[in-house]
């Protein structure tokens, strides 16, 4: 197959597939930005000699202080979790009409490697020019965003570069990710040329993903022990180690919640469907069962948001309990606390972009899901079903599981805040100090009379669970699943025109 | 007794017309067929008078009330408790199975669970599909789903069934075995068919058959203009 | 129907059993519903030229206080007869021949266009109906096998021939149109 014929076929689509390729590009753009935000952010040079100190060039705290810096790279890593639940969500719009596309492709002769070279040039290139998007609008940022004030401090690392072997890495790496993901996705279509043409009755997803959610909240709360066992040891961790721990122990359990919806989806179908009295209810219930990941494609931004907004919530307990902890030893906080809520107040709002992104991406789903039924939904609305029924039936299919999800995504971003971050604590240890001011008690002869050893208690300020924060997030996300709802419906009206019904 | 009424009915969709002044009548218990080549309105003519469609113009009665000026929710009731309405495929919800497609319009009605449910397996056993009643769509051939959507069609024993080419995806035998039991069960029940079609050997299930000419019904059956063939014989 | 071989036909029912005259005929009239009844002049007069030629023979008599009944029993050459007419393949459509067709070619030629296209919507409406007959006792819940196996041969036959007067009468039209305009 010649270049040129792979792109004709790649752009054969409709405008709902440019609309996929140019989302896909977009997410791509925006994941490179967060990625390239934290490998700037790590670049910044510790002062050699002193671990501890301050790169003085920077105007905010979080950039200043070297203990604060991996904090601030991981928080923007996890920025890129939602961007690629959204970008998986793109990657499905349009999905089954472009499975019938390249079916037809296929029956008209084309290897399954050929169809799956169209798909990932497809992807690819759009991955790859987003990406090249978001370098360049990192590096014209770069520029842009390099105003020091008058005492020659910067707002943002713009002065450091992450090393170039690490940025090509990224703009490619992306790109290739995506391509592979959809070539994985397409696994179905390539296999048999008629897509799917008999569904047998599967298993019903397993609560495996449950062991996931697992993994990470352990992974979680190793961080902690791991780092001062390596302290104990008086070896410095492999530096792979504490962002294998956080990525890795946040993907698996962000992939395990919204696997999970999968699982949640088709028990609480078949528990409706066991109670369900009226038709609407019955309809979810079976839709359901029968097709639990639609759960987990629709919700999966909103779920990465929930995360990640739940981990905030407790991050912000936390910052609000240390406070708390200073204030009851006593101890001079410094504005730090005041730093570290307002410094929470900023990802805050990013947990709402968060949101919005994912309820684009949750319209985007349901739309999807109501047109590729449309025929059923015309016939039904024929034979005499009222559109209200059927708006029911949609509304029931989106949020039963969307309770349940959103709850256990909530308790587990909850959880994993607390498995890095714990308790804020004082105290515990002994302290010496010498109150006679310098001379008394730098000469060995008065330092033992002025010194005295004094056992400091040990505090413990557990953080509060930040319930109306939760709820906040829960509640946000349901109007968010209900407003998609409604403007699902919107599209159901055009879905169920009689035109549907002509044959073929 | 006429019971279903069509009355110079005009539907365009866009510049092009699909009906150009159309005049039926269907008796009770009376089985019509509507054929004529493709394209020559069929299909409209059946949405427009199972209230489907409504009409830009001329008028649809039911009992002797117009029906074509009822809101859509009015005429939703009426196809789910005196119609009946039959496709040529793809009419079944996938994810249900057959005995709860065909107990879909008595729970719409309000009927319990149970109640449905035996006679939902009461008319899939009339059909002679007894046997999938637990069965998915999916996992049925094509004329056992057809016979699942004549149960469906039936189970309110409407008064009327609408059938657009009900048996155009079959091989021969099943279409007949959907026809036959279609017929016979409709006869019993004293319940009109209106069945759409473009092949003699379906129409002739009918009592009667009505020829559609570009939107016009075509007394002559010659296939032509009125003035080619100097107007009706 | 014409091109059926009686004297193939009265071989087979023979083969299940020797019958005389009066039973081959039943038996050809039951199993065979719809076909045109046999007539008795013409069982005989073809069981008498089976028996000249030796695939049938007479297995004795039999007199039931009527007149004296021959029965009839298939010989080895009759079977061996009936093996080759059973696994002969008929040639399909060897001529092609048929009234509704040469009414067609006749009407164009002798007459006008108009008179073939009065006859062929006739003939159609003809058809039409004799198919709803026949139809009709499919949907009757007492048909029984044999009859449907009957009827769905005669509908199969109706429905070709229906398609071809519909083609015919759009092409005669066509033509018409192409004529005067």
């Amino acid at each position: 197959m010649r270049p040129a014929t792979l792109a004709r076929l790649a752009v054969a689509g409709t405008r709902t597939d440019t609309a996929r390729v140019v989302l896909t590009g977009f997410s791509a753009a925006l994941a490179t930005l967060a990625v390239l935000a934290a490998l700037t952010v790590l670049a910044i040079p510790e002062v050699p000699g002193d671990a501890w100190a301050q790169a003085e060039q920077y105007r905010n705290n979080l950039l200043r202080e070297p203990g604060l810096r991996g904090g601030t790279a991981f928080a923007l890593l996890l920025l890129t979790i939602p961007v690629l639940a959204l970008a998986g969500q793109c990657a499905r719009l349009g999905a089954p009409a472009r499975d019938r596309r390249l079916a037809a492709v296929r029956l008209a002769g084309a290897t399954p490697g050929q169809v799956t070279g169209i798909v990932v040039a497809e992807t690819g290139v759009a991955g790859l020019l987003g990406a090249l998007a978001g370098l360049a609008a990192y590096l014209g940022g770069r520029d842009l965003l390099h105003r020091p004030d008058e005492r020659g401090l910067l707002p943002l690392p713009t002065d450091v570069l992450p090393p170039a072997g690490a940025v090509a890495a990224v703009v490619l790496g992306l790109p290739v990710v995506a391509a592979v993901a959809s070539a994985l996705l397409l696994r179905r279509v390539t296999a048999t040329p008629f897509g799917v043409v008999r569904r047998v009755r599967r298993r019903g997803p397993r609560p495996w993903p449950g062991l996931l959610i697992g993994l990470g909240l352990a992974a979680f709360a190793a961080f902690r022990p791991v780092g001062l066992w390596f302290e104990r040891q008086q070896i410095e961790p492999p530096p792979w180690l504490p962002p294998v721990l956080l990525v890795g122990g946040g993907l698996a359990a962000m992939i395990g919640v919204v696997a999970g919806t999968g699982w949640i989806s088709y028990a609480t179908g078949r528990l409706l469907h066991r109670y369900a009295r009226r038709p609407a209810a019955l309809l979810a219930a079976r839709r359901l069962a029968a097709d639990p990941w639609a759960g987990s494609r629709t919700f999966a931004a909103l779920l990465a948001a929930m995360l990640f907004g739940a981990g905030a919530a407790g991050l912000r307990a936390y910052f609000t309990a240390q406070d708390e902890l200073y204030r009851r030893i006593g101890a001079e906080s410094a504005g730090g606390g005041d730093f570290y809520l307002d410094t929470m107040d900023l990802v805050d709002l990013a947990v709402v972009v968060a949101m919005v992104i994912a309820a684009g991406g949750l319209v985007v789903a349901l739309v999807e899901g109501i047109t590729a039924r449309r025929r059923t939904y015309a016939a039904l609305v024929a034979t005499g079903v009222p559109r209200a029924t059927l708006g029911r039936a949609i509304a029931w299919q989106s949020l039963v599981p969307a309770v349940p999800a959103v709850a256990v995504a909530l308790t587990v971003g909850l959880l994993l805040a607390r498995g890095v971050f714990g308790s804020p604590t004082a105290g515990g240890y002994t302290m010496t100090s010498c109150d006679a001011g310098g001379t008394l008690c730098t000469d060995p002869a008065t330092e033992a009379r002025y010194t005295r050893t004094e056992w400091v208690p040990r505090v413990i300020v557990p953080p509060d669970v930040p319930l109306e924060q939760l709820a906040l997030l829960g509640a946000g996300a349901l109007a968010a699943v209900l407003v998609t709802v409604a403007v699902g419906l919107l599209f159901l009206r055009a879905g169920t025109a009689v035109e549907e019904l002509r044959t073929t | 007794m006429t019971e279903l009424q069509a009355r110079a009915v005009v539907k365009a969709y866009g510049p092009t017309p699909a009906l150009r002044g159309v005049t039926l009548d269907v008796a009770e218990g009376e089985i019509i067929a509507v054929t004529g080549p493709s394209g020559c309105g069929k299909s409209t003519l059946l949405h427009c008078l199972a209230g489907i469609l409504r009409p830009d113009a001329g008028e649809i009665t039911w009992r002797g009330q117009r029906i074509d000026t009822w809101s859509e929710a009015a005429r939703s009731r009426l196809r789910r408790t005196e119609f009946g309405v039959l496709f040529q495929f793809g009419q079944l919800v996938a994810e249900l199975t057959a005995a709860e497609n065909v107990a879909l319009p008595l729970l719409l009605a309000g009927t319990g669970r149970r109640e449905a449910r035996t006679a939902a397996l009461t008319w899939l056993e009339r059909l002679g599909v007894a046997e999938v009643a637990d069965a998915r769509p999916g996992e049925m051939s094509g004329g056992q789903q057809q016979r699942c959507a004549t149960a469906r069609a039936l189970v309110t024993e409407p008064r009327v069934i609408f059938a657009d080419e009900p048996t155009g995806a079959l091989d021969t035998l099943a279409g007949e075995q959907v026809l036959t039991r279609l017929v016979r069960l409709a006869r019993e029940q004293g319940t009109a068919v209106v069945l759409v079609t473009h092949e003699p050997r379906i129409a002739a299930y009918a009592d009667r058959e009505v020829v559609l000419r570009d939107g016009a019904v075509d007394h002559t059956g010659l296939g032509l203009d009125a003035s080619l063939a100097g107007g009706p014989r | 129907m014409a091109g059926v071989s009686t004297p193939h036909v009265l071989l087979g029912l023979l083969a299940t059993g020797t019958k005389h005259g009066y039973e081959l005929k039943r038996a050809h009239d039951a199993r065979l519903p719809r076909a045109r009844p046999l007539a008795f002049g013409q069982v005989y007069a073809t069981l008498g030229r089976l028996q000249r030629d030796g695939l049938v023979a007479a297995a004795g008599q039999e007199r039931e206080g009527g007149p004296e009944r021959t029965a009839y029993a298939l010989t080895g050459d009759g079977r061996a007869a009936l093996d080759r007419w059973l696994s002969e393949v008929e040639p399909p459509m060897p001529y092609v021949a048929g009234t509704l067709f040469a009414k067609v070619v006749v009407a164009l030629l002798a007459a006008d266009v108009d008179r073939a296209r009065a006859w062929l919507i006739a003939q159609r409406r003809a058809h039409t109906e004799r198919l709803r007959e026949l139809t009709a006792v499919k949907t009757s819940p007492t048909a029984a096998l044999d009859e449907l196996v009957a009827v769905d041969f005669a509908i199969a036959h109706l429905d070709a021939d229906l398609r071809w007067l519909h083609t015919t009468l759009d092409r005669v039209a066509d033509w018409h149109r192409e004529v005067h305009s």
